[in-house]
């Protein structure tokens, strides 16, 4: 058994249980989501073998070109999922969610992703790395994980506007508090991961614990627009439909930082 | 004055300025940050000289942006301290005796009605409080007994401590930009610098560069040995990722540099009409060799790490790294020059060499040698320890803030004809529906006596 092998088991697990899961969407039966959720978490142990095995091949933490970091970005965004659908039975989430785990996992494996691992560079070198990514990337799985509950928060609230009741769907209420609770995980671990272990790795590798390199800059946009979130809602009292708006725009904002800031802003952090 | 201070106890101006510092660090990463002024003149024409103006070129640097911190700072600061303290007088000085409107007015409240006397419900009462680790206070007046049981009451100051630890923060970017220090050193092996700023002399005694089985590099490891008047105190090996402190100063592993003023080639000569032929030789740039063959002698006039030829057609090198090593040979017979020409380490087919004789002699640049300066970083960053101790506040915080729910459960108990009525409401900062549940199993305990 190869790493490869095992990711594309666990790929396929998370595609039956996707399809499981949009056909509860459709047929309401709630056994039929129950067993695409043991199949995501089928798959996440195969994930989570196939990240060892590479660990080990290539000697150094999985997270130094683009197709290991969207590999455990899944990993993380299925642990998420997992954790939030134990402790808050929102069933309905769990078709969407999948669906971004997906085009993770098929942008990973796109050939347009160079799979080898290549000698880490010195800077790169150092126990920091694996912390640093590893916490931020679970932290932005949490906002994955908040966007979606907040899109469903606004289609919830619009349909209670309109006074139509949709029994098996969780309501708008609960929508918004799921929503509160992945970002009250997920900004406590972007900020020890993405902000404080970043700041003390570059300190350790260059002396400097920040630069203002865009990578760097649009950590803490992310990191405002969520302090945003938290003064408006928990301050102001602003709930609602405001709320999912400034979960939604912090969750583009770190998809920006992951993908834009590597492929459209030159830096330090663009190396693979 | 009074009206300046009304806005900055505002969490309006917070929301204001969060959004206003968003916008401008993005705008930041979009428009290349302290290049020359030629740069964005090619770069954007006529907007560079608007975007030099508003100092948008060395944004993070600009006075603007440093006032919009400074803004941010004071909101924090002043919003903070306004909430403070009423907030403690709430937590260290509670009021016991309330009314029974003010807890009826809670959400989490609820009325039982128990079947004992006031001072057993009490008893009972204190202890189920107690046994969910609750620390209670009580009072009595006019027959009514006033309980307060809270815990976990520093759940009430995470938001302050996270502001504590970002105004620390701050400070330390202060320090840092105020009092901070760097100097880079160059050094062969062997050589001694001065560090005046440090009191101290730095020595290499040994630098290595460690490569992958591709060649790439791996690593670059310096034996560094302090010298305090001219006696030895420390020495370490330091890498990237591995620096050494001594006293405030930190010692970092940045590079390497190469030293081209005495480099030495080893050259590969062959004949094309002669397969069995095969002559490596070495020899330092200026220097010129014998071959014992047909009275030849090969020099290397010139020798460029990175080759390239230039816009006004000069050959020159592009940089000091050897991404493209290139000598520049000449080949005598006698006193007469036969050949002339540049060969190149990396691309051995685009060897150019020009032959006024008759000959099949073939070149090629097998390897190159010279010096290594290894580069080390030297910082001193008073700010740093203040930015650790801000972060660590920072989590602190928020673990206060998201995980660390205080709760607090206020009880009326006053007795009627040999019977207790009740009254208790509750408050929690956070998870409030956990703390619900508590709530309802006490009262239902409480219930269990009738
Ligand atoms: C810039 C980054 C900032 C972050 C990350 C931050 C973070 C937080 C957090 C986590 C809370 C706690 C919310 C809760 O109780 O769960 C909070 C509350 C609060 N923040 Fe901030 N804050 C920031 C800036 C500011 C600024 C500039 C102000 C200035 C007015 C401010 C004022 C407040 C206030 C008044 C509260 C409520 C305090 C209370 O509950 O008594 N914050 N903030």
């Amino acid at each position: 058994m190869n790493e490869s092998i095992l990711f594309q088991i666990a790929f396929i697990l998370y595609v039956i249980s996707a399809i499981l899961y949009f056909s509860f969407l459709f047929s309401k039966k709630e056994n039929t989501a129950g067993i695409g959720f043991k199949f995501a978490f089928v798959g996440l142990l195969f994930h989570t073998i196939a990240l060892i095995l590479r660990t080990i091949e290539c000697g150094h933490a999985p997270f130094t070109n683009m197709y290991e970091s969207l590999s455990f970005l899944s990993w993380a965004s299925i642990l998420a999922y997992i954790i939030i659908e134990a402790k808050y039975k929102i069933l309905k989430a769990g078709p969407y969610f999948i669906l971004i785990v997906i085009a993770l996992m098929a942008l990973a494996s796109s050939p347009l992703m160079p799979k080898e691992a290549t000698p880490l560079v010195p800077a790169l070198q150092s126990y920091w790395l694996w912390l640093h990514v590893s916490v931020t990337l679970l932290g932005e799985a949490f906002f994955a994980m908040a966007f979606i509950t907040s899109i469903m928060y606004l289609r919830a609230d619009l349909r209670e506007k309109k006074n139509k009741v949709v029994k098996s769907s969780p309501s708008s209420e609960k929508l918004d508090s799921i929503s509160y609770r992945c970002i009250a995980i997920g900004f406590p671990l972007f900020t020890l991961g993405g902000l404080i272990f970043g700041m003390i790795w570059a300190y350790k590798a260059w002396g400097r614990y920040w630069s203002w390199d865009p990578k760097e800059t649009w950590s803490l946009i992310t990191w405002f627009v969520f302090a945003l979130y938290l003064h408006t809602r928990i301050v102001m009292g602003w709930k609602g439909r405001l709320s999912a708006y400034i979960a939604a725009i912090g969750f583009l904002a770190a998809l920006f930082t992951y993908f834009g800031v590597n492929y459209l802003l030159a830096g330090l952090h663009s190396y693979g | 004055m009074k009206s300046i201070f009304n806005l900055f106890t505002s969490v309006k101006l917070t929301i204001v300025l969060l959004i206003f510092f968003a916008l401008s660090s993005g705008l930041g990463t979009f428009i290349p940050q302290q290049r020359s002024p030629d740069e964005y003149v090619a770069r954007f024409g006529q907007l560079a000289n608007v975007l030099i103006g508003l100092q948008l070129t060395k944004l993070y640097q600009s006075l603007w942006f440093i006032v919009l911190l400074c803004l941010l700072a004071l909101n924090i600061i002043i919003c903070t301290l306004n909430r403070l303290s009423p907030k403690f007088k709430k937590v260290f000085r509670p009021r016991l005796i309330i009314k029974t409107k003010e807890l009826v007015a809670l959400k989490i409240m609820t009325k039982l009605k128990i079947n004992k006397s006031l001072d057993t419900t009490k008893k009972e009462l204190k202890r189920e409080l107690s046994s969910r680790h609750y620390r209670i206070k009580e009072t009595e007046k006019e027959k009514k007994a006033f309980l307060l049981a809270r815990k976990k009451i520093l759940g009430w100051f995470g938001a302050d401590v996270v502001h504590l630890g970002i105004i620390i923060i701050l400070v330390g970017g202060i320090i840092s930009g105020l009092g901070g220090f760097k100097k880079n050193l160059t050094f062969s092996e062997g050589e001694v610098l001065d560090i005046p700023e440090a009191g101290i002399k730095l020595r290499l005694d040994k630098f290595e560069t460690e490569y992958y089985p591709n060649s790439s590099v791996k690593d670059w490891k310096s034996t560094l040995t302090i010298l305090k008047k001219d006696k030895s105190v420390l020495s370490r090996v330091i890498e990237v990722n591995h620096p050494l402190s001594y006293k405030g100063f930190v010692f970092y592993q940045s590079s390497v540099e190469w030293d081209w003023t005495n480099p030495s080639v080893e050259i590969w000569i062959k004949k094309s009409k002669n397969p069995s032929f095969l002559r490596k030789i070495k020899l330092k740039v200026g220097e010129k060799v014998r071959l014992e063959y047909e009275n030849t002698q090969i020099a290397v006039l010139y020798f460029f790490p990175d080759f390239v030829i230039n816009e006004r057609n000069e050959i020159t090198t592009r940089s000091l790294q050897p991404n493209n090593p290139a000598a520049f040979i000449e080949g005598w017979q006698a006193d007469e020059k036969i050949l002339s020409g540049w060969i190149f380490a990396r691309f051995p087919d685009y060897s150019r060499i020009h032959s006024n004789k008759e000959t099949d002699f073939s070149f090629e640049l097998k390897d190159f040698k010279t010096d290594q300066f290894s580069v080390i970083q030297v910082r001193k960053d008073p700010g740093a320890n203040f930015i650790w101790a801000g972060c660590a506040l920072l989590m602190l915080g928020l673990f206060l803030a998201f995980y660390w729910s205080s709760r607090e459960i206020k009880v009326i108990l006053e007795e009627m004809f040999g019977k207790t009525e009740i009254t208790a409401g509750g408050v929690a900062s956070k998870n409030k529906d956990a703390f619900q549940v508590e709530f309802k199993k006490i009262a239902a305990n409480l219930r269990r006596l009738n």
